[in-house]
């Protein structure tokens, strides 16, 4: 009987022991093994579309379809090889060993192939094959905006440009297929099926007009060519609202063609200088200076300069025991008996030096400041740089003199568009965009992008009459080149020398024009850039002309009417 | 009349016995095609592969067991000798090139084109039968050490021949079957302690000759230190028998048969049993295991013949250990070994002469 009862207690703690594992143990192991019991399929979210502020496509999406095979489920492997080298072109015999092989559970047959390719593949119904839609992005125009918009990964995440910026908003979130499989992945005849559906990414409007975009694009790429210069940008704003209508940086690359395997070339053509590099702007920022001046004449500051003033006519102004001398030799009348009007129209630097000395430190970098020099102008784009300022308590004379018509201080092209933009349109500082609104899949818009009014910066009578005396350096002054009859083209243009290690570097020059149009209520500021340019290489005569061509174009596409 | 095989025995013998064994077989059958039909048709193309060989196995285990019912047990003693000899031949021929077979290292089967035995489970029973038509010819032997000799010899020596294949479980539960062999024949304290202290002693000698049981031994101490390796077996065991819970998947729905979980179909059939019928399904089937052993008990007690005594003890024995270790085994308890569910697990070797040991356990309570 003793050993019925010794027998009968290690049944017991048998019993015990598995009541232990499977009733009180067991969740936390079916836990465990649920990860080898399971394998997913990602179904990948649509990525959301990018319109211009039409709604004209600029980059979407193709549908296309990654295949793959299951080497351990594929039986016979030299009929998959065939076959499917037949239908997407790969090469039957490395095929054939991957799924021969038998190291790995799954191998990539294609990416990227096309729906008609796919349903060849299904009317063959190989077994240990699959495949699942994934989207190619498709930019309808290539190299347009191509550094503004970015690029992504070949598994569709952003990695540049906006498409990096609003990658959450495009992005959606995937989905998943699970399914129960046996321990190298084949699907279980008894599977349990679950799916969990992909939530497809918002659309952005941009405030980019495609046909300005393209307009400009085209100018910018005749004066890369003719020029020889270096590099061309371009910036097209809205002044009312700061909305960029159009971003060129040329030379640039092509979207659906990505130069991934150069990095070093790919770094440099994708970079959108125009926001995220600086240049001295020479004399373009005597815009800056002359508002400044004009307001505070207005506002009865004895120190500033009426427009009747007539300005010293001598060539040179010594400041700090330094001479600072204007590009003009001055000679046989030349700048002689100028009021503010006639110094811009002549660009003459004594002029400007003579205003920001006047209005002194203090008054002259409360301006700077509020036309947003040295700071970021909070555009939506990664990378912006802040320009170089003096610092107001380190600022010489010498300095302030000079930077009254634009040397001893540096700017991105967006920032001294957005400056000059403030100043002519009645002094408001707007934050400068791109997107305009993001638009759900089903067509309705989420959220919209408002203007943010970021500072005043001079008085509407300030502005109105700074207008009017741009208006008259294009019609009568160094911008006669951006003349067009009937519209009221105002502007400036700046030609100024490149450094290279502290010292002038002699032939290196930027040209630029900032102008917008009409000058009674500006609708289009475009600022032109050409860094070094070969050659001719004044403002007035390199990128004068290429500003006149934009605004034909816009005015050709807008089909706008003379104002006068 | 005297020289006929065959006897009728004097009275009905212990049925439900017999019923419950067969019984088993057949269950036997349902488990190994459901845990085996998925891995039979991805590997060898027919998901009927090992039940097939099973149904055969069971088919023959039923004629052999009913064999061996009609054959008075008495005249097995005269095949003491030559068993014994049959099964160290055997045991020796496993390491002949040509006729040995080796499968995941080890070399433990016999074999003769698709059919393969397996020596080390005969020679369980021949050491019964040897032990006790010695212990009942030689009465009173099994308490002095020179009339233990000729038991230990054989044992000592089956040992060495499993533990070279190697087959460490097979070894202990031989081991074991000594000690309880010479313990049933009433032995003295000190006999047995000449025999247990070497036998205690051989365990981790064995272990430390083998690091690869070290290993094993780590293993199920924690599993997840090495769940690629040496835990792998024991963790796919657990997580069957986890996802079993109260009442099971369900027959035939097990998970982890989906090759998960090795040797689903031979020695951790236990886990898929665990996995499709749950707790309370196991604890049916052990219920059944222990009726089977207490009857073998109940019918060796009842013996009044010392042979018959010690026949039915060492069969019942040879059940029980192996019961008892294989669910030891499946469930983490004791260092993972390849020991096999009798009469459940497949492999034919060892349910053909579980069942004929049955029919003489039939036997034996039939005949007293």
């Amino acid at each position: 009987m003793s050993v019925i009862l010794a027998i009968t207690f290690i049944f017991c703690i048998i019993i015990a022991r598995f009541f232990y594992i499977q009733v009180i143990w067991g969740d936390e192991l079916v836990l465990r093994a649920t990860d080898q019991w399971n394998r997913e399929i990602p179904v990948v979210a649509s990525r959301g579309c990018i319109y211009d502020r039409n709604g004209q496509l600029l980059a979407g999406n193709l549908t296309t379809y990654s295949v793959f095979a299951r080497p351990n489920s594929v039986a016979d492997k030299s009929y998959a090889a065939g076959v499917l080298s037949g239908i997407f072109g790969v090469d039957e015999g490395s095929l054939y060993e991957k799924l021969t092989k038998g190291n790995v559970s799954e191998i990539t047959v294609a990416r990227q192939a096309d729906g008609a390719l796919i349903e060849k593949l299904i009317a063959c119904d190989i077994p240990g094959i699959y495949y699942s839609k994934d989207n190619t992005r498709v930019y309808s125009y290539g190299e347009a905006l191509c550094q503004v918009l970015g690029f992504t990964s070949s598994d569709g995440l952003g990695l540049s440009g906006l498409e990096k910026i609003y990658d959450s908003v495009l992005g959606g979130t995937n989905g998943q297929i699970m399914y129960t499989t046996d321990i190298v992945g084949n699907e279980t005849e008894n599977t349990n099926i679950v799916y969990r559906s992909a939530t497809d990414g918002d659309s952005i409007r941009l405030t980019i007009d495609i046909e300005i975009q393209l307009a400009a694009e085209q100018s910018m790429r005749e004066v890369y060519q003719s020029s020889g210069a270096k590099s061309v940008s371009c910036i097209v704003l809205d002044p009312s609202n700061f909305d960029v209508l159009a971003m060129v940086n040329y030379p640039s690359y092509d979207l659906n063609d990505v130069p991934r395997d150069d990095m070093q070339t790919l770094n440099a053509l994708s970079r959108n200088s125009i926001v995220c590099d600086i240049y001295e702007p020479g004399s373009t920022f005597k815009v800056l200076t002359a508002a400044a001046d004009l307001q505070e004449y207005l506002n009865g500051n004895a120190a500033a300069f009426s427009p009747s003033h007539v300005f010293n006519g001598s060539r040179t102004r010594s400041v700090d025991g330094t001479t600072i001398k204007c590009w003009s030799d001055h000679a046989n009348g030349k700048h002689s008996n100028q009021t503010l009007a006639q110094a811009l129209n002549n660009s003459c630097n004594p002029c400007f030096t003579d205003i920001a000395l006047a209005l002194g430190k203090q008054t002259f970098y409360d301006y700077l400041t509020a036309f947003g020099l040295g700071n970021v102008t909070g555009i939506d784009f990664a990378g912006e740089a802040l320009g170089m300022l003096v610092p107001q308590s380190l600022v010489r004379d010498c300095d302030l003199a000079r930077i009254g018509f634009g040397q001893t201080v540096a700017v991105t092209g967006l920032q001294l568009a957005c400056a000059v933009a403030s100043a002519v349109n009645g002094g408001n500082y707007y934050v400068p965009r791109l997107l305009k609104s993001v638009v759900s899949s089903d067509g309705s818009v989420t959220e919209e992008n408002v203007p943010i009014l970021k500072n005043k910066t001079i008085s509407e009578d300030a502005s109105a009459m700074l207008c009017r005396m741009l208006e008259g350096v294009v019609k009568e002054g160094s911008g006669k080149h951006a003349y067009i009859e009937g519209y009221r083209v105002a502007g400036k243009t700046g030609t100024a020398q490149k450094y290279e290690n502290g010292a002038v570097a002699s032939g290196k020059y930027v040209s630029s024009f900032v102008g917008f149009f009409p000058a009674d209520d500006p609708q289009y500021l475009a600022l032109v850039i050409v860094d070094e340019p070969q050659g001719a290489y004044y403002g007035s005569t390199v990128a004068a002309p290429v500003a006149k061509n934009i605004f034909e174009d816009i005015i050709a596409i807008k089909n706008i009417k003379p104002f006068e | 009349m005297k020289n006929k095989l065959f006897e009728k025995p004097k009275k009905a013998g212990d049925v439900p016995l017999l019923v419950c064994v067969a019984g088993m077989a057949v269950f036997g059958c349902v488990m190994i095609y459901s845990a085996s039909s998925y891995v039979g048709r991805v590997q060898y193309g027919d998901e009927f592969y090992f039940v097939n060989k099973q149904i055969i196995g069971a088919v023959i285990g039923l004629v052999a067991m009913a064999a061996m019912a009609f054959i008075p047990y008495k005249k097995l003693i005269p095949l003491k000798i030559p068993l014994a000899a049959l099964s160290l031949v055997l045991l020796v021929l496993v390491f002949v090139p040509g006729v040995g077979v080796t499968n995941y290292g080890a070399t433990r089967w016999i074999g003769f084109g698709s059919f393969t035995i397996q020596p080390s489970e005969i020679a369980k029973y021949a050491f019964v039968l040897f032990a006790a038509a010695h212990f009942s010819k030689h009465y009173g032997a099994s308490r002095t050490i020179k009339g233990v000799a000729p038991v230990l010899i054989l044992g000592i020596a089956m040992c060495v021949l499993i533990i070279i294949e190697p087959n460490m479980s097979i070894t202990m539960c031989v081991g074991l079957l000594m000690l309880a062999m010479v313990f049933s024949s009433g032995t003295n304290i000190k006999t047995f302690a000449f025999m247990l202290v070497p036998c205690i002693i051989a365990v981790p000698v064995l272990i430390a000759l083998e690091p690869y049981r070290l290993q094993r031994l780590s293993a199920f101490i924690d599993p997840w230190a090495s769940p690629r390796d040496e835990g792998y077996q024991l963790i796919q065991s657990l997580y069957a028998l986890g996802n079993g819970g109260w009442f099971g998947v369900g027959l035939f729905n097990s998970t982890q048969k989906y090759r998960f979980l090795p040797f689903a179909e031979s020695d951790f059939i236990l886990s898929v049993m665990g996995e499709e019928l749950g707790f309370v399904g196991l604890v049916v089937f052990f219920a059944v295991c222990l009726f089977i052993i207490w009857r073998g008990i109940a019918i060796a007690r009842r013996c009044r013949d010392p042979f018959g005594f010690l026949l039915a003890a060492g069969i019942t024995l040879v059940y029980g250990i192996q019961v008892i270790v294989n669910a030891f085994v499946v469930s983490g308890s004791i260092p993972p070994t390849g020991l096999p569910l009798p009469l459940v697990s497949s492999g034919n070797t060892s349910l053909i002469i579980t069942m004929a040991s049955m029919g003489v356990l039939y036997n034996v309570s039939a005949n007293n």
